[in-house]
């Protein structure tokens, strides 16, 4: 097994895959600037409008962004392509791994600074700080998962599911959240009050995110041939 | 036969391209050193005296006559400039070259620049606020505030770096709707040809118009302002879309002599409003409307006179032009630090103005020389 | 000389089918022909050649490089085209072309242009616009332009009009007058293998029942008319693999032709009327109904 990586290959996957995801991309950023242009507007209808639209565009480029670049290559036969040009199993996951993180974190790191700036910066209780870093990690944690599934598995029915049934299990996550006392009283104070509740679910949430990557880089890597 | 030779040309539409760009990058630095003018003056503006904090004790009516005037012009006509800046960069260096520049001319700039432009603006207001013995209405509110035992602290704002918050902005939608095949849409538009622009440009603006206060504010929330997108938004666009057929206003010549009197003429109905109902909220269809067309008109008429008159090299706009941008950059600490103590001289006001304006300038233009012009800062607001 | 590849006892078990101890080398400069039926094992054997699949047993050697532990050296030198791989439809040719060239030092650009100009492709239209001929032939582009030293071709031809065959298969002999280069391609159709190969290798059911240079294995088959009736215990003969009797005549068909043959036919009973060779077409139906005898 040679663990060199090809360094330019792998520059020039993540370029491609940035292409070809870029005119979503294109539509992604359009909808995210108007809903920021909603927050800006200053009033409670289009606060509330603007930060869901925020939300649904992060969740949605999440996931297109693993369609396009691991699921539609995979239908479309284009992976045949990828795999003869001179890359390992390990050169490929590499390119697939960052080129994901990439594409979701830029977003991702900018919408949450925003977030906590707003709420820091602004008469909002900076105790909500606790539930905007619950909220964005149960979003992280939902794409690693759906990202580790999509380079794992092959069946698109089981991808559609890990991806829908991740992210949609925020609901349930804020439900169960609201039951926590220890969470759910200082949202509404002006000091960053952390309880054990919620800094144990950060910490599984960062945890089961970076073990669900890590461990599918390792078992990926590993892998002799595609095949 | 043969077919009738269209009419020549104005002089400055003949030319070639590189004459046209000196005529816009002398354009460009006569609209930022006239932000200068425009904040200096509005010491001395009665339309701003309660909010201004660096109003002085006396105003003059004359002052918002012009320096408003100005505000109308002066931003749209920067951001359309700096539109087909940015297409020609696009042309000539693709997407990641643009940002590439983008990021180091103007993020770059703006996050470093920003805490300290902030942070002494703010210790000149509080000394200001603390020392000054005929402290403006907004100075003395400040005074109280900062009297509080634990005064709360405001959002963050782009304070005078809005505009440069904003060609960030302009250029992500730029990427966004070029990826989105949006380009070919605006050609179709220049294909129209510039009559269209005298009423579609104006009635583009409007809304935006009414969406903000009269005179409009400067937008400096982190947060987009939609007001903001629509009134310097189109201006951008127009720009891009006068990359490489600055000819295509040629059309537009014979209008300028009428349109810069009929932006007089609307200017003054405008004026005469501001003197009854200046508004910081929404404004009126009426008033929101003559914006609009002074705005969209006025801007044409400076850029038509521009390329006209400003056309040929001058080593001094030349000077300015390079020195612009830091110039703008650093000048409204330099010039609050300056008004602050004049507001308690008793000199006439004209001298105060002539006074901060000359010593703003100089400095602006003594640090160019020896911080900026020869040393890699140059790289990035030189 | 290296050959462009060797492989020694090779074995790769899926969970319905397996490829079985299969022996064979290609020395540089040559073409093979793999024939066979779908599902005989053409597809995993280039598989296994490319590096994209891991072998359960046996070595891969592949200009030079072991597989699929080297298998990044290797593809930089090798060509791959298959039919089930595709190209991103939403691209242009152009697109394509660009992200190959940066992969491959030794693209030829000019030679690319030229099979633009001889396969008639737009080279800016969006992919999704091609036929599927335009689709293979810029396929076959992509891979042909980085001039790689060993082209392996699944089913190039499968699915093409005769046009676009004709057009691919010329362009295909024009590689093959660089001595320097080898070609493996498989393919059902028995007269490209015939026209292209210098060697043929049969497939069946995961097992490679015959390898041979193609006039040695064209010269080993022939088609046998007699007269008489046939001999009980014909059936058992070893070169005979198929023997069919219509009133007085008999067919025999002939998998290891001997000069002796005619003689040991009279002896049995039978006058031989003419002896034909088989086309490659005839020998490989036959050989399948055989249960792969060749």
């Amino acid at each position: 097994m040679n663990f060199g990586l090809n360094v330019p290959v792998i520059r020039l996957l993540i370029v491609k895959d940035w292409q070809l995801f870029q005119k979503q991309l294109a539509a992604y950023v359009l909808a995210g600037f108007a809903a920021l242009t909603l927050l800006g507007l200053a009033k409670p209808w289009a606060f509330y409008l603007g930060s869901l639209a925020l939300i649904v565009v992060l969740v949605a480029a999440a996931c297109f962004a693993i369609a396009t670049s691991l699921l539609v290559e995979r239908k479309e036969q284009t992976l045949a392509f990828v795999m003869s040009l001179p890359v390992s199993p390990l050169d490929f996951t590499a390119a697939k791994l960052l080129g994901n993180l990439l594409t979701f974190g830029v977003p991702f790191a900018v919408l949450l600074l925003g977030t906590l700036v707003v709420i820091l910066t602004t008469p909002l209780p900076d105790g909500l700080v606790i539930l905007a870093l619950l909220l964005f990690g149960h979003v992280l944690l939902a794409y690693s998962v759906s990202l580790a599934v999509a380079m794992q598995v092959e069946s698109e029915g089981w991808n559609t599911f890990a991806m829908i049934g991740s992210m949609v299990l925020i609901n349930p996550f804020l439900m169960a959240i609201g039951q926590i006392e220890a969470i759910q009283g200082p949202l509404r104070g002006d000091a960053i009050a952390w309880s054990l509740p919620a800094a144990l679910i950060l910490a599984g949430q960062l945890l089961v995110s970076a073990a669900a990557l890590a461990g599918t880089a390792w078992w990926q890597g590993r892998k002799a041939a595609f095949y | 036969m043969t077919p009738p030779r269209p009419a020549a040309p104005a002089a400055s539409f003949d030319a070639g391209p590189a004459v046209r760009i000196h005529a816009l990058d002398h354009l460009r630095a006569l609209a930022m050193l006239a932000g200068v003018l425009f904040h200096a003056a509005l010491a001395y503006s009665p339309l701003l005296g309660s909010y201004w904090p660096a109003a002085d004790r006396e105003n003059w009516w004359g002052v918002d006559a012009l320096a408003w005037l100005l505000h109308l012009v002066r931003m749209p006509l920067f951001f359309l400039v700096a539109g087909y800046f940015t297409a020609s960069l696009l042309e000539r260096r693709g997407m990641s070259g643009l940002a590439r520049q983008r990021a180091r001319r103007i993020l770059v700039p703006f996050v470093v620049a920003w805490p300290l432009v902030d942070g002494s603006l703010a210790l000149a207001t509080e000394w200001a606020a603390a020392a000054v013995a005929h402290p403006s209405p907004m100075l003395r509110l400040i005074r109280d505030w900062l009297a509080q035992p634990d005064p709360p602290s405001l959002p963050p704002r782009t304070g005078h770096l809005w505009f440069l918050y904003y060609l960030l902005l302009f250029s992500v939608l730029l990427w966004a709707l070029r990826t989105l095949g949006w380009g070919a849409r605006l050609e179709r538009w220049m294909e129209k040809g510039p009559q269209h622009l005298a009423w579609a440009l104006p009635l583009l603006l409007w809304p935006g118009f009414m969406a903000t206060g009269s005179p409009h504010p400067a937008p400096e929330s982190l947060l987009p302002e939609a007001w903001a997108l629509a009134v310097f938004g189109p201006f951008f666009a127009l720009g891009l879309g006068l990359h490489g057929r600055l000819e295509w206003l040629a059309p537009l010549q014979r209008w300028l002599a009428p349109g810069g009197l009929l932006c007089l003429g609307l200017y003054a109905l405008l004026a005469d409003h501001w003197t009854t109902g200046a508004t910081v909220a929404r404004t009126a269809w009426a008033p929101a409307l003559l914006e609009a067309l002074i705005a969209a008109w006025g801007t044409l008429v400076v850029l038509l006179v521009g390329l006209r008159f400003l056309a040929q090299p001058s080593p001094v706009l030349r000077y300015l032009s390079a020195s612009a941008y830091w110039t703008y950059l650093v000048h409204l600490p330099l010039l609050f630090a300056l008004q602050y103590p004049l507001m308690d001289l008793a000199w006439p006001w004209p001298l105060k103005f002539a006074a901060a304006v000359a010593a703003t300038t100089t400095l602006c233009l003594l640090s160019f020389e020896l911080l900026v012009r020869r040393t890699p800062l140059q790289r990035f607001v030189g | 000389m290296t050959a462009a590849f060797a492989v020694k006892g090779l074995r790769k078990h899926y969970p319905d089918f397996a490829l079985q101890d299969v022996d064979l080398t290609l020395p540089q400069g040559q073409v093979m022909g793999l024939v066979g039926v779908n599902g005989a094992g053409k597809t995993t054997l280039l598989r296994l050649l490319t590096g994209l699949a891991a072998p359960d047993a046996g070595s891969i050697e592949v200009l030079g490089c072991r597989l699929p532990d080297e298998q990044v050296a290797a593809k930089r030198q090798l060509g791959f085209a298959s039919e089930d791989m595709r190209l991103y439809r939403g691209q242009s040719l152009d697109w394509h072309i660009d992200l190959v060239r940066r992969i491959y030092p030794e693209w030829d650009d000019a030679y690319a242009r030229e099979l633009i100009a001889r396969f008639d492709l737009k080279p800016a239209q969006a992919l999704g616009g091609y036929s599927h001929g335009q689709r293979v032939k810029a396929l076959l582009l992509l891979c042909l332009s980085r001039r790689p030293r060993l082209l392996l071709l699944d089913e190039p031809t499968t699915g093409l009009d005769p046009v676009a065959r004709a057009e691919v298969l010329e362009t295909l002999c024009d590689v093959l007058r660089d001595e320097g280069r080898s070609v493996l391609f498989s393919s059902h159709n028995t007269h490209d293998v015939e026209r292209l190969a210098d060697s043929i290798g049969f497939l069946h059911q995961g097992r490679l029942v015959a390898h041979a240079d193609k006039e040695r294995f064209l010269d080993n088959w022939r088609r046998v008319l007699c007269l008489g009736a046939a001999p009980g215990g014909l059936d058992g003969w070893p070169e005979l693999v198929h023997v069919r009797a219509a009133g007085s005549q008999v067919e025999l068909k002939v998998r290891a032709w001997r000069d002796d043959l005619p003689q040991r036919l009279s002896a049995a009973g039978l006058t031989v009327q003419r002896v034909d060779p088989m086309p490659l077409e005839d020998i490989f139906v036959t050989a399948v109904r055989a249960g792969g005898a060749a």
